[in-house]
């Protein structure tokens, strides 16, 4: 029986011996190393597979990814593992530090190095399994949208300006949002460049703009300058009245007649108008507003001459969640700190010849 | 910044790399401290014109390869005076300023001149990030060319060099400490990829690739306790590290086309 003890606590003590092995931690690391390296390439050669892989967390990427091209894919799961049976390694190293605390705290610096690294590998993990990246989602001023990934939390943009130098590169994008949570403002702030708005885990912030064509201004002879987007109404005489249904950007008509939308850049604008009466429709129909007018509004006596597409801006903003950025901050911070004191402890250790042999 | 100050400066570097060799051949003492002499005031000359640029500029200008190989140049002589002063080590400095004579000579037919920072950079987690990763390189430039010295002391046995404990340790020092600040410029990157892009590790091939230097470094810092390693190996180690961070640098706005801000 004794013999048996003995014989499992020797079995234990080797394992933990491995566990805490330095040659263990080096095969781990060039293992992960060689792997990331052959796979940066795989990586850069095959954007079709990895380009989405900044835009999704690891934990949503790897399995689509897996299912289109295993071959391509197989090295991110595999270096995973190597970095995490590394990290255990590192984990199990520092726990067999600490249980000999008492004469190590000239090594305080590489203690706070390996736990550092530890929390940043858990951070990885947490960050990717429960957080998300969404967007960029196309808000316009005054519009509040929903977090989907995060029931009951709603986005808002307060307010929007673009700021673009004279020769029209962007500056900066400042949006002045509010973060609601249950129909409750939560958290206010004006995001911009480098400043996103960071609560709970989540991470607002501005990605580009756009305009999206709102209407047309257009000249009529008979009343000046006149706006028309979707919806509008115009009153031509007393019996006439002209509405705009839709309005399209870049649109083309097909064979059969049909209109349809080609792209949301303003390129081949067209407008569904229609003319109604006292006993209802008169006329409907499309207007191009590169061709001339369509003859059954000349005749109704609609004259529309095109003076300026109406744009109205929008702004996309990034949302992403990650839960684990309070323990990456926090390993940062021990990695840090520990740096600037291994800077010293360095030299006092090398001169009194201590370091460890294998 | 006047081509002509860069020139001489090129010039002060070339001279005091020539002295080092004419040492070398006819070991005099003096040679040797006016090439170290020059050397030090191709460091003043090369810090005040870096404090120039970046008055002129209002921010640390190491936006453009011109900029980062001379912010590197100038940060491989710095460390070479650290080590020579410290360590005395004379002829190896032939090789550390032949080094620094390529950086600052790839500069030199560059574009010069100073543009507006974008507004992504204008951050001084960035001026960060770029101060810690080029004092970082410069150790482990001066970790590879200590590599190489230490490769030829074994065949050589030359008075003229440093003795081969010495050349040992100076090599962990600089790979050391260049770890210890790539680390810093890691974490700073860190923290800025999370303000700008709201994670802060990005698997694009120049993050995935800085990751690969630090893993690299880190077990450098180790490979130094394994006994069977200690010496040729780790020479070996320094000079495939040094690879390892060119690839990073240049390799891969060379050939791969990322689109990292700084190649
Ligand atoms: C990425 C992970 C790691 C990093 C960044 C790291 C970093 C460091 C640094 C900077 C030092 C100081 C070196 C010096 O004083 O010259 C060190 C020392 C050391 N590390 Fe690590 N390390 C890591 C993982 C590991 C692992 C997995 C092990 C164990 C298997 C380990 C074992 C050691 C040992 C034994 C020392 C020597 C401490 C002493 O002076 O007694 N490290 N490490």
């Amino acid at each position: 029986m004794a013999y048996l003890d003995q014989q499992s606590k020797s079995l234990w003590q080797r394992l933990w011996n491995f566990g805490c092995s330095l040659k263990l931690a080096i095969a781990l690391a060039s293992a992960a190393t060689i792997l990331i390296m052959g796979g940066s390439l795989v990586m850069h050669f095959n954007p079709a597979i990895f380009a989405s892989m900044e835009q999704e967390t690891m934990s949503r990427w790897l399995p689509q990814a897996w299912a289109q091209a295993p071959k391509l894919v197989f090295w991110v799961p595999l270096s995973g593992l190597c970095v995490l049976l590394f990290a255990i390694n590192t984990l199990c190293c520092l726990i067999d530090w600490l249980c000999k605390i008492k004469a190590r705290w000239r090594k305080t610096g590489e203690y706070l190095i390996h736990a550092g690294f530890i929390l940043l590998v858990i951070a990885y993990i947490w960050g990717n399994i429960s957080g998300f990246r969404s967007g960029p989602h196309r808000i316009f001023p005054g519009e509040r949208i929903a977090i989907p990934e995060m029931p009951g939390y709603a986005l808002q943009l307060d307010e929007f300006t673009p700021r673009v130098e004279p020769s029209g590169r962007p500056l900066d994008m400042i949006n002045r949002v509010s973060l609601w949570k249950n129909q409750e403002p939560v958290a206010k702030a004006l995001v911009r460049i480098n400043h996103p708005l960071i609560y709970d885990g989540l991470v607002i912030l501005p990605t580009s703009f756009g305009q999206e064509l709102q209407g047309f201004r257009f000249h009529m002879p008979s009343r000046g300058l006149v706006d028309l987007m979707a919806g509008s109404r115009l009153p031509i005489s007393p019996e006439i009245t002209l509405e705009v249904r839709r309005l399209l950007p870049d649109a083309r008509q097909n064979s059969q007649g049909r209109v349809m939308q080609v792209g949301s850049r303003l390129n081949n604008p067209a407008m569904q108008l229609s003319l109604s009466g006292p006993t209802g429709q008169l006329w409907e129909g499309w207007y191009f507003l590169r061709s001339p007018l369509p003859k059954a509004l000349k005749e109704a006596g609609v004259f529309l001459r095109p003076i300026e597409p109406i744009n109205k801006t929008f702004s996309l903003l990034t949302i992403n969640r990650d839960p684990g950025d309070k323990v990456a901050l926090a390993g940062s911070i021990f990695i840090s700190i520990g740096v600037i004191f291994a800077f010293f402890s360095f030299y006092r250790k090398r001169a009194q010849g201590d370091r460890p042999e294998v | 910044m006047s081509k002509a100050l860069l020139y001489l400066l090129f010039t002060t570097y070339a001279t005091a790399t020539v002295g080092y060799l004419v040492h070398l051949v006819w070991r005099r003492a003096i040679i040797a401290r006016m090439s170290l002499a020059l050397i030090a005031a191709g460091v003043l000359l090369q810090t005040g014109l870096l404090g120039h640029r970046w008055w002129l500029a209002g921010y640390l200008p190491v936006t453009n390869l011109f900029a980062t190989l001379f912010f590197f140049s100038w940060a491989l002589a710095l460390i070479y005076l650290y080590f020579e002063l410290r360590y005395r080590i004379r002829a190896t400095g032939l090789f550390v300023m032949l080094l620094n004579l390529i950086l600052l000579g790839g500069a030199l037919p560059r574009d010069t001149s100073v543009s507006a920072l974008i507004p992504a950079l204008d951050t001084p987690l960035f001026s960060l990030h770029i101060i810690f990763s080029f004092i970082g390189y410069a150790f482990f430039a001066m970790a590879f060319s200590i590599g190489v010295l230490y490769l030829c002391q074994t065949r050589m046995k030359s008075e003229m060099l440093p003795d081969l404990p010495t050349l040992r340790r100076i090599n962990e020092e600089a790979i050391f400490l260049g770890f210890g600040l790539f680390t810093l410029c890691m974490i700073a990157g860190s923290i800025w990829a999370h303000i700008a892009w709201g994670h802060w590790f990005s698997w694009n091939i120049k993050s995935v690739w800085s990751v690969l230097v630090w893993m690299f470094y880190a077990g450098m810092c180790h490979a130094k306790f394994i006994r069977r390693w200690q010496g040729g190996v780790y020479a070996w180690l320094s000079i495939a590290g040094f690879g390892v961070v060119l690839f990073t640098y240049l390799g891969i706005g060379l050939l791969l086309e990322s689109n990292h801000p700084l190649e």
